[in-house]
């Protein structure tokens, strides 16, 4: 999946804002493949979704300090997903490989199916927590903590 | 797997050039650091240590893009990206042969021929994976790569 461009960057302008930029974009694509991941079946956009989260929290592992603790919370959240998300995708690229050993196509039908709803449900819990909502709230007082890295990360 | 390392000196006021010749600086040393015994079966994560590292070069690489001349961070991309998808080709099995040795033990008798049929298969091209990967990982290659981005680093400062 291809990473959505990021207009505006600035090489000679601060670490912060140009920083801000790509978080709130990389923020964007993650929420945009919820939806269709949120289908059980829907193995490619969570397959998208999975690499969403992956950028982004390799981004706040690099510019979150900029942000203050809100991008921690949210960098720890986009690896929590990362994490569930490649677990389905190790299911899905080993389900066709398995054709005619029943005992493990159940047995990995029923951990995709475990996978999926502690997903589903880490995604709700997220939102309901507001980690994503707190992250763009701090990207819009980005004039925060100036300087270095203010939050230990 | 290995914590991310903080980049000393990163200052969020400094400019976003300045920052991706500090951040490419440390996340390359990352990956150099991990490269001993990646291609030792028996200590599998090792491979996945490196590979960790050497996606978070990438992802420092793609935002940071704007930053370096385009041709050099192309060919420092392409290259990374290579390392990355060897180390991943080699990952891929690690984990498919380690679920499947735990489930071994546990599968049905009419299914354990087929289970080792299945982990013998990986394992060869586990084997395969290893060769592969072993050219990216050869110590006049390794150095290349390293100065490439020590390169790519000191043109971003410019």
């Amino acid at each position: 999946m291809k990473a959505r461009r990021v207009e505006g960057l600035d090489p000679a302008a601060p670490l912060r804002s140009n920083a801000e930029r790509i978080v709130r974009t990389r923020l964007e694509e993650l929420h945009s493949f919820a939806p269709t991941a949120l289908e059980p079946s829907a193995s490619m956009a969570q397959h998208d979704m999975r690499i969403a989260a992956k950028r982004l929290r390799y981004l706040l592992e690099i510019a979150g300090p900029c942000f203050g603790p809100e991008a921690k919370a949210a960098r720890d959240a986009a690896k929590r997903l990362q994490s569930v998300l490649g677990d389905i995708h190790d299911c899905d690229v080993m389900l066709p490989r398995v054709w005619g050993i029943e005992s493990l196509r159940d047995l990995l039908r029923t951990r995709r199916e475990l996978l999926f709803r502690q997903f589903s449900e880490l995604w709700r819990d997220e939102l309901e927590q507001g980690a994503w909502a707190a992250l763009e709230r701090a990207l819009l007082s980005a004039g925060g903590p100036k300087g270095g890295a203010g939050v230990d990360f | 797997m290995a914590r991310a390392r903080d980049v000393p000196g990163l200052d969020c006021e400094e400019s976003f050039s300045a920052s991706a010749a500090r951040v490419v600086e440390v996340r390359a040393a990352e990956v150099f650091e991990h490269s001993a015994g990646v291609l030792d079966m028996g200590e599998i994560e090792r491979v996945h240590d490196m590979r960790v590292a050497t996606r978070r070069l990438r992802a420092a690489l793609e935002v940071f893009e704007p930053c370096f001349p385009p041709k050099r961070h192309r060919k420092a991309l392409k290259r990374v990206k290579a390392l990355a998808d060897a180390l991943g080709e080699r990952r891929d099995r690690d984990v498919a042969i380690e679920f499947l040795e735990g489930f071994a033990s546990e599968a049905p008798e009419g299914d354990q021929a087929a289970v080792a049929a299945l982990i013998e298969r990986l394992r060869d091209e586990q084997r395969r994976a290893n060769g592969e990967l072993a050219p990216y990982l050869a110590s006049k290659r390794l150095k290349k790569l390293r100065r490439r981005l020590r390169k790519l680093a000191k043109a971003a400062r410019l």
